[in-house]
């Protein structure tokens, strides 16, 4: 216990920080105090908790036997929707985009995850503002949201779309509604939203025309008349109260439930939400999988996890614990050069750039100006991402080149799905939807407790 | 679609195909009591541009006339449910009776009119087009709107126009409390009384162009219970659309 | 999560009738509660409930609602939200005591003579029951079940016991209990529909010199005699609306 009172100036420097009190905790203090409203960011959680780091796989050995790496089939193809939907969406992976707005993020960075999910097979998604005609023609398979803004949500759009995805909620901010300050509600965003340019837009949490799951089943009705039909309709929520919420999509008529857990990213949203709401999706996985095992709709109604997947280790244990899919939202970003220090300048005469080609144009300074740095840099809610992603700058959003950019998120969704199967067939499984969570076991006793798997090197399941 | 051709009938049994009838009579008919919404639904979407419709039966039921995408007239016989004429374009939708939640939700073009009563959130995020009430509309009529017109002549109930971004609400009776709470730039008339107004929502003079607007809507409407000279304009103050210190409470 | 439906005769010529007239309207909001329903009738005789998991239209052929006959009923379908589907879990909730046989052995000043018995059927949730059950568990007065409607039902009893009249104990169930609302509650000689400040869930009440009928969507209203000439019209958020007999 360091003796403050006994010690000089200097002391304070080698000190530990205040724990209730420490630097961001002083920081907030000084923020709040000078712009007296809430600090508002882009991101999920900073904060540690329980995730899928916390589980392993037991790999085959000798009572189980592996499939060869790059010789034995392990099969990726997903179905969701395929009770009562003409049209179910198929896809060549079980990892897919998640819902992210144009005006959130660059009318560029939205084709490129576009392109990289066609590239590789997979969905992608609108978000709050609407379908722009770069994204639906980018995309093979385009979710559409429908959220309670409205913002951009139209019949013709919604009939152009493979399917159809209600939001109730968020991970960063179940219970809010959508944010975009003005500095990005720009001509183009503005027009497609019908909100005059540069308002600070801050959206319903309630839907306009419904509340309640009663309600909801009737919405979810008026949209499958208005498709005909012929395209899935999802239900997405925030994980708080998972297993209520999820009985309660199904009943409301759901044909695939997203389950976003607290990690989940945002654009812009008030930092209390984004740190103090909802749970790690590591428990509502389990919560989620376990509702519908319930409800005996196990792959009849298709869950889609997402909040803070990262790897393919992420993805197989997603999976492993019950879910059809995963979504990623801010890992694909990252993979467009969301927090690198430099963009990249496509060489001369390039009319698409190559991954390895072209020049690196250092912005660390520009990250230094927005009071952050690469690797650290959450400020998404100011319009000034250095590198185009987040952005309605004209000139920030040319440093992201769209073929570039899907290159390289279909890069990392193709690395994604290898690591998967990798595992999956180390596992002993001819499918990565075959993966269960008898193969997982857990480092901590929070982690077991959660995801209701034993701690390793025992049978313990906390609870049970 | 067997069954569907069987229920679709002319009024004298010769089928769909007869023109030339007066008012009502070459209607095509869809029975309600025989056949499904979603049959009929899909026999609505399939008429050409010009046709005509009867929905005998309605009922109260759901999501009847939804995601009209032709110009077509549709007349539907009785109650409707929720989102009657919902996600539509182009078609002239007329409910004899009441109609739930959401008539006329996000509408793009056309008419959706209700002989009668409308529950609430009508013309909820209506982009374009017009929906006319003859009755009363309660909680949340024009919630979101985008851009559509709303003419409700009765009274309307609590929150109208809440959040609404564009557009134009002609109320031919009363408004209830919180009238425009939050309001973008859809302009509010009201002929009778205003109960209160909503957070940022401010009565603003009347000018010529308001005048004429209001013609026109209660023209398109059919009201002539409205005089457009004597209405109150209610539109927003605009002090919610950037963030201000002092005005936290309103967040 | 649900559908409700409640009737109350002006008319007691219609009294054989009720049953009948109550079936219509489940009927009518049987879509929107899939899991369970229940009715309560009140006649001469008393109060008679009837709760079952399953179909709501198959539980009112069972029960042979439509033969019923009473002054006033509650009628619920409910699809459950956060608790469990059970019988028990059905509305409508019963609570406080009923009237006396013999009004003359009634404890003078102890209860109203008439007892504090009421139903209450409810669609939406509350957000904030759990510390009121906890009051009034503190109160010594214990729920059942841990359905939220049940804590509004033994928060009008406990309110009617301590003198308020039914009114004055929705009003201040307004002011006590957030969340989403509607609700219609008997007594052995009202009845109530009050919703909340925000009007979240659906409400139509329907009036003629013959009866009084609340249902969540029109449609639950098309069998009943005499609609064309009724008073339709939907109730203001946190205005009571009551009838007494």
């Amino acid at each position: 216990m360091p003796r403050y009172d006994a010690m000089g100036d200097d002391a304070f420097d080698a000190s530990p920080a205040h724990h209730t009190f420490g630097p961001p905790v002083i920081a907030g203090i000084r923020e709040r105090a000078e712009l007296g409203r809430y600090p508002i960011r882009g991101w999920g959680a900073r904060r540690a908790v329980p995730d899928f780091d916390d589980l392993l796989l037991l790999t085959a050995s000798a009572s189980r036997y592996p499939l060869e790496g790059y010789r034995e089939r392990c099969d990726t193809r997903t179905v969701l929707g395929g009770r009562r939907a003409g049209r179910p969406v198929v896809l060549d992976i079980p990892i897919t985009i998640a819902g992210m707005s144009f005006g959130s993020l660059s009318a560029n960075a939205k084709e490129a995850l576009g392109r990289a999910a066609s590239l590789v097979g997979t969905s992608t998604t609108t978000g709050d503002g609407g379908m722009t005609p770069e994204e639906r023609s980018a995309s093979r398979t385009l979710v559409y949201q429908c959220l309670p803004s409205r913002y951009g949500f139209n019949p013709v759009d919604l009939r152009a779309a493979d399917a159809v995805e209600i939001v109730l909620g968020q991970g960063a901010k179940p219970g809010g509604g959508g944010m975009l300050l003005g500095q990005k509600v720009g001509a183009r965003v503005a027009g497609m939203r019908t909100l005059p340019e540069g308002v600070d837009q801050r959206s319903a949490s309630r839907h306009p025309d419904w509340t309640g799951p009663d309600d909801l089943k009737i919405k979810i009705e008026e949209i499958r008349e208005a498709t005909d039909w012929q395209v899935p309709v999802y239900v997405k929520i925030g994980a708080t109260r998972v297993d209520h919420d999820v009985r309660l999509a199904v009943a409301a008529g759901a044909d695939v439930v997203v389950v976003d857990g607290m990690q989940g990213g945002t654009g812009a949203t008030q930092d209390a939400f984004i740190e103090h709401t909802g749970i790690p999706t590591l428990a509502a996985v389990r919560l989620a999988a376990d509702a519908l095992a319930d409800l005996d709709l196990t792959g009849d109604v298709g869950l889609i996890i997402s909040g803070g997947i990262r790897t393919g280790a992420d993805v197989a244990k997603a999976l492993a614990l019950g879910a059809d899919a995963v979504s990623l939202g801010v890992a694909p970003l990252i993979a467009l050069g969301c927090n690198a220090p430099t963009y990249r300048l496509p060489a001369a005469g390039e009319a698409h750039a190559d991954v390895g080609a072209g020049s690196e144009v250092d912005v660390r300074a520009e990250y230094t100006a927005l009071g952050t740095a690469p690797g650290h840099c959450t400020h998404c809610h100011t319009g000034r991402c250095p590198v185009g992603v987040t952005t309605q700058d004209d000139a920030l959003a040319a440093r992201l080149d769209p073929a570039l950019g899907a290159r390289r998120v279909a890069n990392y969704l193709r690395a994604l799905a290898m690591e998967t199967t990798m595992l999956a067939r180390a596992c002993g499984k001819s499918d990565v939807h075959r993966l269960e969570p008898e193969d997982l076991v857990a480092l901590t006793v929070e982690a077991a407790a959660m995801a209701r798997v034993p701690l390793a090197g025992t049978d313990w399941i906390p609870g049970r | 679609m067997g069954e569907l051709i069987m229920a679709v009938r002319g009024p004298d049994g010769t089928g769909p195909d007869g023109t030339g009838s007066p008012e009502g009579a070459d209607d095509i008919e869809f029975d309600l009591a025989v056949m499904s919404t979603r049959h009929v639904n899909a026999a609505l979407r399939a008429l050409p541009d010009g046709a005509r419709a009867r929905v005998v039966n309605p009922a109260g039921r759901h999501n009847l006339a939804v995601g009209l995408s032709r110009a077509i007239r549709v007349r539907i016989a009785g109650p409707a449910g929720y989102y009657v004429g919902g996600l539509s374009a182009a078609a002239d939708v007329d409910v004899d009776g009441p109609a739930g939640w959401g008539v006329g939700e996000n509408l793009m073009s056309g008419t959706v009119r209700v002989r009668g009563a409308a529950s609430q959130s009508a013309a909820a995020s209506a982009h374009g087009g017009l929906v006319v009430v003859e009755g009363d509309a309660s909680l949340r009529a024009g919630i979101s709107l985008k851009g559509g017109r709303l003419a409700v002549a009765g009274d309307v109930g609590r929150y109208c126009a809440f959040l609404a971004q564009a557009g134009t609400i002609l109320v031919g009776g009363d408004a209830g409390e919180a009238l425009g709470d939050s309001l973008y730039e859809a302009v509010i008339y009201v002929a009778g009384r205003v109960r209160s107004l909503g957070t940022d929502a401010r009565v603003e003079d009347l000018t010529e162009a308001d005048v004429a607007a209001v013609r026109a809507l209660a023209a398109d409407a059919g009201f002539d219970h409205v005089d457009p000279q004597n209405v109150t304009r209610v539109a927003s103050a605009r002090s919610l659309y950037h963030f201000d210190t002092a005005q936290h409470a309103a967040y | 999560m649900c559908g409700i439906a409640g009737l109350h005769l002006l008319d007691p010529a219609l009294r054989e009738r009720l049953g009948s007239m109550v079936t219509g309207m489940l009927r009518g909001v049987a879509e929107r509660g899939p899991d369970s329903a229940g009715v309560a009738i009140h006649d001469t005789g008393g109060l008679r409930v009837r709760k079952e998991v399953g179909d709501p239209l198959a539980f009112a052929d069972r029960i042979d609602l439509a033969g019923q006959a009473g002054s006033r009923a509650l009628a619920h379908t409910r699809m459950a939200t956060e608790s469990a589907v059970t019988a028990a879990h059905c509305h409508p909730f019963v609570a406080g005591t009923a009237p006396a046989a013999d009004a003359s052995l009634a404890r003078p000043g102890a209860l109203p003579l008439g007892g504090t018995q009421l139903c209450l059927v409810h669609n939406g949730s509350f957000a904030n029951h759990a510390t009121i059950r906890r009051r009034l568990a503190a109160a010594g007065v214990m729920t059942e079940t841990d359905n939220d409607s049940e804590v509004a039902a033994c928060y009008l009893a406990t309110r009617l016991g301590a003198g308020d009249d039914l009114a004055t104990a929705l009003r201040r169930l307004t002011a006590t209990f957030d969340g989403f609302f509607t609700l219609a509650v008997t007594t052995a000689d009202s009845f109530a529909v009050v919703r909340d400040p925000i009007g979240a869930k659906p409400a139509i009440i329907a009036e003629t010199d013959q009866w009084v009928a609340v249902v969540s969507e029109y449609r639950a209203l098309l069998g009943l005699p005499g609609l064309a000439d009724a008073r339709v019209y939907e109730p203001e958020p946190e205005e009571v609306y009551l009838w007494a007999s």
